[in-house]
């Protein structure tokens, strides 16, 4: 585990009641131990995972969410088209762009909107910034489950100077609210370009051969995390898995490439999968899209247009549907909107890819260690903003 | 692909379907209809379920409104299944046995609309507090306001 299991914040409770969940296991309850993972844990935001243990084997593992709970379908009610971005953007602080481009495409499909191409580009460059902000967390706190926190610090680092670009095109860092329907809310200026370029410099010439000498294809991880959390093909479509866990099942299910929006229809870029399904596979899927998503916007900003940068969105839209997938840092999110010709969203349905993920875990949780519990929790790459929304 | 499975259904089910999007079909059937329909479209490819959004009209006096929507992981092609739900009777039977990665989506829909899914096996409280159950929160008729805490008044 790395940590001691006082300091890594297990709390003992004996389990009362004769059944788990509904489920009676007859004997076996007698020895079983239930232990909560969280609410606070190291790993990852606010969720409590109830862990039953029989010695040192996890028997069943049940996920109680709902502590970040914003209900940010219905405050989109309470909006106008424009500024329900607010509120869209936050079902994941961590990459905030990919979600306002699906809320904005869909409200754009509705309304019958043209978005100029230059917005289409930005809004690659700033969802593919949005990518790697999200990637290098998730490759971070992959290793940093297993006791080391020094990846964590690296990729940080590397973070920042992605933010920074964020600061000077929005004035923010984290919440940008940059993306709205009918294009994107600020001019791209030289400055935004110049940042955006230091700082993909900085990740492939600095951060990659360092992470990449250090932490991938290291022993040491690979003892811990190569078959561990094994998903094959089959069993990835039957869980419903989503974004890097399917693709590193081997299918390559990647929105951009199979239903292109914004500019990634002239861009080239590869579908990374891996045939294992194991968490290490899905630890290189993270990686490689990383340096993916650094040559998308290198091919971006050469190829960068002229011309204006928003179009007029109508205040009113006419009523009608859209459904609308992008493929998010962690995964497809989908939006289905509906207008009723009002000033705002009629409803709004976020499919979130950690939902997805999440509900397939207590499967692959079965018959495992204990201290593997950590390691495919983190590989299966999740936020607690978009489980709860 | 998306015309075959269009004849397909015209010819088993008798179902008329129209195109939602340039990759999405869309496919209006009854709540008798749904398993059968689900299990037909399973074997035909679409294996990969992502949703089920469950859409309030009943301000404009049309009920509920589920949405599945599945995807055909091969071909790259959706199809979206829309049953209508009644008003007085918000009954919808379970597909979790067929798609189980639906099993929550459906618990969600249960919790913040209030439409049962029978059949189902784990229909409890998820998102909301075990204290809010029953509030239905995402329904039209939810009064917002009546739930917020009392702000302090301005001096």
């Amino acid at each position: 585990m790395g940590n001691s299991i006082t300091t890594a914040g297990y709390t003992f409770v004996v389990e009362e009641s004769k059944e788990i969940s509904g489920e009676d296991l007859g004997l076996l309850q007698e020895k079983l131990l239930q232990l909560n993972w969280g609410v606070q844990h190291p790993a990852s935001g606010p969720m409590r995972l109830k862990v039953w243990v029989d010695g040192d084997e996890v028997v069943k593992v049940d996920p109680d969410i709902g502590y970040v709970l914003r209900l940010l379908e219905k405050l989109v009610e309470y909006r106008t088209w424009q500024n329900a971005i607010v509120n869209v953007e936050r079902a994941c602080f961590i990459d905030n762009f990919g979600t306002m481009t699906g809320y904005s495409i869909a409200a754009e499909k509705i309304a019958g909107v043209e978005v100029p191409k230059k917005a289409d580009y930005v809004r690659t460059i700033l969802c593919e910034g949005g990518r790697i902000v999200s990637h290098l967390i998730g490759l971070g706190s992959f290793v940093g489950v297993m006791g080391v926190h020094t990846p964590m610090q690296w990729a940080l680092i590397a973070r920042e100077k992605f933010l920074d670009a964020f600061e000077v095109y929005s004035g923010q860092r984290i919440a940008t609210a940059s993306i709205v329907p009918g294009g994107v809310r600020y001019e791209p200026t030289g400055k935004f370009i110049e940042k955006m370029v230091s700082a993909v410099d900085f990740l492939e010439k600095e951060f990659i051969p360092r992470y990449g000498e250090v932490f991938i294809d290291n022993p040491t991880l690979k003892v811990r995390s190569e078959g561990i959390g094994v998903v094959p093909k089959e069993k990835a479509v039957e869980l419903g898995l989503a974004g890097p866990a399917l693709r590193a099942s081997g299918i390559p299910s990647d929105i951009r490439k199979d239903y292109p929006y914004a500019a990634y229809g002239e861009l080239d870029f590869k579908v990374v999968t891996k045939e294992e399904g194991d968490c290490y596979a899905r630890y290189l899927v993270i990686w490689e899209e990383l340096i993916e998503s650094a040559k998308i916007i290198r091919q971006a900003i050469e190829g960068f247009p002229e011309g204006e940068w928003r179009t007029k969105f109508p205040l009113k839209v006419p009523p009608g549907e859209a459904y609308v997938n992008v493929e998010w840092a962690r995964g497809c999110f989908g939006f289905h909107l509906i207008s009723d010709g009002g000033t705002g969203p009629y409803r709004l349905k976020m499919r979130a890819p950690s939902f997805a993920n999440l509900w397939a875990m207590p499967e692959l949780m079965k018959n495992i260690k204990l201290a593997d519990v950590p390691v495919i929790f983190a590989s299966l790459y999740m936020c607690h903003g978009d489980i709860d929304r | 692909m998306l015309e075959e499975i269009r004849e397909k259904l015209k010819s088993q089910f008798g179902l008329e379907s129209e195109s939602y999007d340039t990759n999405m079909l869309l496919v209006k059937c009854d709540r008798n209809q749904l398993r059968d329909l689900m299990r037909f479209l399973k074997e035909n490819g679409f294996n990969y379920p992502h949703t089920v959004s469950v859409v309030d009209y009943t301000p404009k006096g049309e009920g509920f409104q589920a949405n599945y929507v599945l995807e055909n992981l091969n071909s790259k092609k959706f199809v979206m299944v829309r049953v209508s739900i009644p008003e007085e009777d918000l009954t919808v039977p379970t597909v979790s046995d067929i798609f189980p990665p639906l099993q929550p989506h459906e618990r969600e829909a249960w919790e913040m609309f209030g439409v049962e899914f029978i059949g189902n096996p784990r229909l409890e409280v998820m998102l909301l507090p075990e204290w809010a159950e029953g509030w239905f929160p995402l329904r039209k008729s939810y009064d917002f306001k009546k739930h917020r805490k009392p702000s302090k008044e301005k001096k």
